[in-house]
């Protein structure tokens, strides 16, 4: 396996550019996740490594080979499409077999090479079934299959997943992940799902509407300190709040008109953060805490009015308006079959956070 | 790169075959004008072949012929096809029959009409308009036929339980809801039945008779007395006609598997 | 649907199988029966029998009937040949030249094809435009023998049929999943492959289509080979015609008519297998 490298990677289709000056390294061996809204170009960044589409300017890099201009069939890079692209007219056997017949190599290694991956597949009781008798899981498999017999150095998958459902698309997750684990090929998983991207991916990107990458990292970073507005608003749900920054140097605050001031935490100093500074708070719902009487050891507070409650089963979602007419979310987790304290609608709550668990995003 | 190579090789191909198509069609407008008769060059510009065009009185006989053949068997086919489909929106077992209709495609057009002659022969119907617009009827028969039928299969079922289930009859539902919906089918068909009628040559050939004449048979003993302007004329004169019903055809923007 | 179909009386679906088979398959076994049928001078039914076809088991016959089908063989491939990257570029070329392309190709298709003939006679005719062009250029002395000829019958064979041929296989390139081609390229396999392997195979419906649109009223054609070829060539349609128009020949017309069309019939069949195999062939399970 082998890592990839974009260097200023530009591509405009039909006058619009999709995406521009695109510098990214996906990780050999890695499970990397490029998340983003649809149409933000990620799919074009995906065909463009698989060498179906063309870049304006640029070059792409397989490990330390330049493979901008290497024609589609030479690249040793596989894509499972997100319709599967199965041939219909070839059974399970020869759709899987394909990759290798065309290689040329003799029958008995080809067969054995299928049948193996059958197995490891659980699709052996398919093998000469024609694609459009399988289910969509089933295809999917096939696809993915298809894609990894002939062991490609870097496998693309584009949104597999989207046309299963729920439970299926849980399912193959956790397969997924436990493919990458075995095989060690670079898997560059597209989606504008964020539940599947955090589960799966070792690293991610996140692209935005316009096609540039906003922030690259782990999951875990990635949801945590997200750098910009976007990334917080668009991997999970988060409450931001605008104000100015204050008491740069003693003890660092947002000010925010009409709500007052909120204690932040700021672990190193950036070169954008000055006193009277516009900026915004990002504090993740799950992170704050909602009670009818003021908690102890809480370094900020909120007073708001519970607007509306809904039941998510794992946790309850109350949304609560504050003095200023802005609306905060918060997820508390459902601990106990009979809460303590039951919280209603109407209800006046305090809400309450740390000051490590807000990020401060630049405006 | 063989793509780029592909694309250039077929743009060539593509080029190259309009320009098959076209030269012929172009030679024969641009020498339409032409003062002096083939197979002289260019002399000079005139409309004179277009005047006697115009003033030939065979020629607008014929052409009315033609029109009114094809208007009776675009008319006839689409009328007997809209039944068909009718009895099989009524619940009718069509499906059974629909291999019938094939036939048109199976048996040259020539076998068609030599065995028409001599079924009108041998019943002695007289030759002439009649037999024309018998005989093209079944032409137009086995494309309206399927076509519709292929359509109305493919159109949603959901559409007519729903009128059904809003309290229509059967008969309402097919002309509120089924008929509207396979109008644009039924127009482009229409369309090209109308064009293959008038554009036809064999079944005319052998069914007209001396009577009739239709246009394709004018044009024949025009041929057949030898090269002549007026037939350039006439050419560009149709040429035109046919762009038109082309035009027609693309601005009812059905996406009508013909094939 | 089903509950209704009592009511309506069966009149209503009736009026087009009544007429297709009053007009279409009557005539046709009529034709089928005449060839069996001797009649004596007088016009009298004397019996079956099958002199008349047997006349026709003759070599000049069977090398008419021959050149009829290489005749229609070589205008199908050859608009094959022709029309399917012409098709190919159609289906996916760019929306606002599609619909121009196309309307280019149909209006030739739609107009009276005799008058395409009397083009194309003008172009090789003795004193025609291509003769006059060459001479004037000095490429030849004397007129090339353009006209009248095999090259004339098959250009404008090609000419007339090549939209036959062209839209069924728009048709179904039209509907193809443009991603399976992207896919046979991403697992390794190059354009020819992918077009053998991939595209030919499943556009196979259309090319049949074609094939069959092509070649079967090929087969049959008798003005554009007497027009382009003048009387040398002999083809199907012609003899058919010659016998049919003729007094007292009818049950010979008749029975050549039968005989070809059941030669034609078989060879379809044969070709239609042919192509499925060519395209679609079936490989060991290992």
């Amino acid at each position: 396996m082998r890592s990839i490298t974009l260097k200023n990677l530009s591509k405009s289709i039909n006058k619009q550019s999709i995406i521009s000056n695109i510098n990214l390294t996906i990780p050999a061996g890695k499970f990397f996740a490029l998340l983003g809204p649809s149409g933000c170009g990620k799919t074009t960044l995906l065909r463009l490594i698989a060498g179906l589409e063309n870049a304006d300017c640029g070059q792409i890099f397989l490990g330390d080979e330049e493979i901008t201009h290497h024609p589609i069939h030479k690249r040793p890079v596989n894509i499972v499409f997100q319709n599967y692209a199965l041939f219909p007219h070839l059974d399970v056997f020869d759709n899987i077999a394909y990759s290798l017949k065309l290689k040329g190599l003799p029958k008995e290694v080809i067969a054995q090479k299928v049948i193996k991956i059958l197995e490891a597949f659980h699709l052996e009781a398919h093998i000469y079934k024609m694609t459009s008798q399988l289910s969509g899981g089933q295809q999917q498999r096939v696809a993915l299959a298809r894609a990894i017999v002939n062991e490609p150095d870097v496998l693309l998958l584009d949104e597999p997943l989207a046309a299963l459902d729920f439970k299926l698309r849980e399912r193959m997750l956790i397969e997924l992940i436990d493919l990458q684990d075995k095989l060690k090929t670079t898997f560059v998983y597209v989606t504008h799902d964020q539940f599947e991207a955090l589960t799966v991916a070792d690293q991610m990107a996140i692209m935005n509407h316009i096609g540039e990458i906003e922030q690259i990292g782990t999951p875990k970073e990635i949801y945590e300190f997200p750098h910009s507005s976007f990334v917080a608003r668009f991997v999970g749900t988060t409450n931001i709040l605008n104000g100015k920054l204050r008491g740069i140097d003693q003890e660092p605050e947002i000010e925010i008109p009409e709500l007052g001031r909120f204690k932040v935490y700021m672990p190193h100093k950036r070169e954008w953060m000055k006193e009277g500074q516009d900026l915004m708070v990002s504090i993740r719902p799950e992170k704050i805490f909602i009670s009818k009487k003021v908690p102890p050891n809480f370094s900020n507070q909120i007073k708001g009015v519970v607007q509306s409650i809904v039941y998510h089963g794992r946790s309850t979602q109350y949304n609560v308006i504050l003095a200023n007419k802005m609306r905060m979310q918060v997820f508390e987790q459902n601990e106990e079959h009979f809460a303590q304290e039951v919280i209603d609608y109407d209800n006046e709550v305090i809400l309450s956070w740390q000051k490590e668990n807000a990020v401060l995003l630049e405006k | 790169m063989s793509n780029r190579l592909s694309r250039v090789s077929s743009l060539v191909i593509v080029s190259l075959t309009y320009l098959f198509l076209y030269v012929p069609i172009v030679v024969l407008l641009v020498f339409s004008f032409n003062k002096e008769r083939f197979p002289a060059p260019w002399t000079g510009f005139t409309f004179k072949w277009y005047n006697e065009l115009f003033h030939s009185l065979y020629l607008w006989k014929a052409f009315a012929n033609s029109l009114i053949v094809a208007f009776f068997a675009t008319l006839i086919s689409s009328a007997a096809g809209l039944c068909l489909v009718f009895y099989a929106a009524q619940g009718g077992r069509v499906g059974r029959y629909m291999a019938l209709f094939y036939g048109n495609l199976i048996i040259p057009e020539t076998v068609l009409a030599v065995s028409l002659l001599s079924f009108f022969s041998s019943i002695k119907i007289p030759l002439g308009l009649t037999t024309l617009v018998l005989a093209h009827t079944v032409l137009g028969l086995g494309l309206v036929v399927p076509i519709l039928y292929a359509r109305y299969l493919e159109l949603d079922k959901k559409l007519t339980e729903a009128s059904l289930v809003l309290g229509a009859t059967p008969t309402q539902t097919f002309f509120k809801v089924t008929f509207p919906l396979l109008r644009p089918a039924l127009i482009s068909t229409a369309l090209l039945v109308f064009i293959i009628s008038f554009d036809d040559f064999i079944l005319s050939y052998f069914t007209a008779g001396s009577s009739a004449q239709t246009l394709s048979l004018y044009i024949l003993s025009m041929l057949r007395s030898g090269v002549s302007p007026v037939v350039n004329a006439l050419s560009a004169l149709l040429l035109f006609l046919s762009s038109f019903f082309v035009l027609l055809f693309f601005s009812l923007k059905t996406r009508v598997r013909i094939f | 649907m089903k509950s209704s179909s009592s009511q309506i009386p069966f009149a209503t679906g009736a009026p087009a199988l009544i007429w297709q088979i009053l007009f279409f398959y009557l005539p046709l076994a009529l034709i089928a029966l005449s060839s069996f049928i001797q009649l004596s001078e007088t016009g009298e039914f004397e019996g079956l029998t099958l002199s008349h076809l047997t006349n026709f088991l003759t070599p000049t016959y069977m090398k008419v009937i021959g050149s009829s089908l290489l005749l229609a063989f070589s205008n199908a491939c050859l608009c094959f040949m022709i029309g399917y990257p012409l098709a190919y570029f159609l289906a996916f070329s760019n929306k606002k030249y599609k619909n121009l392309l196309l309307f280019l190709l149909i209006v030739p298709f739609w107009t009276n094809f005799l008058l395409h003939i009397y083009a194309w006679f003008y172009l090789l005719e003795h004193k025609g435009l291509i003769n006059q062009l060459l001479m004037s250029l000095g490429i030849i002395d004397t007129p090339a023998h353009l006209i009248n000829s095999r090259f004339a019958i098959m250009i404008m064979m090609v000419y007339y049929y090549l939209p036959f041929m062209v839209l069924p296989l728009y048709s179904s390139l039209e509907k193809f999943n443009y991603s399976l081609i992207e896919a046979s390229l991403d697992l390794g396999a190059s354009w020819s492959n992918t077009v053998r392997r991939v595209l030919l195979p499943l556009t196979s419906p259309g090319i049949r289509a074609g094939f069959f649109l092509v070649y079967i009223p090929s087969f049959g054609e008798f003005a554009i080979p007497e027009l382009m070829g003048g009387d040398k060539f002999m083809f199907v349609g012609s003899v058919v015609a010659q016998y049919i128009l003729g007094e007292g020949t009818g049950s010979l017309g008749s029975a050549f008519t039968l005989l070809s069309c059941a030669i034609l019939l078989v060879s379809a069949i044969l070709l239609f297998l042919a192509i499925g195999w060519i395209l679609n062939p079936r490989r060991h399970r290992v």
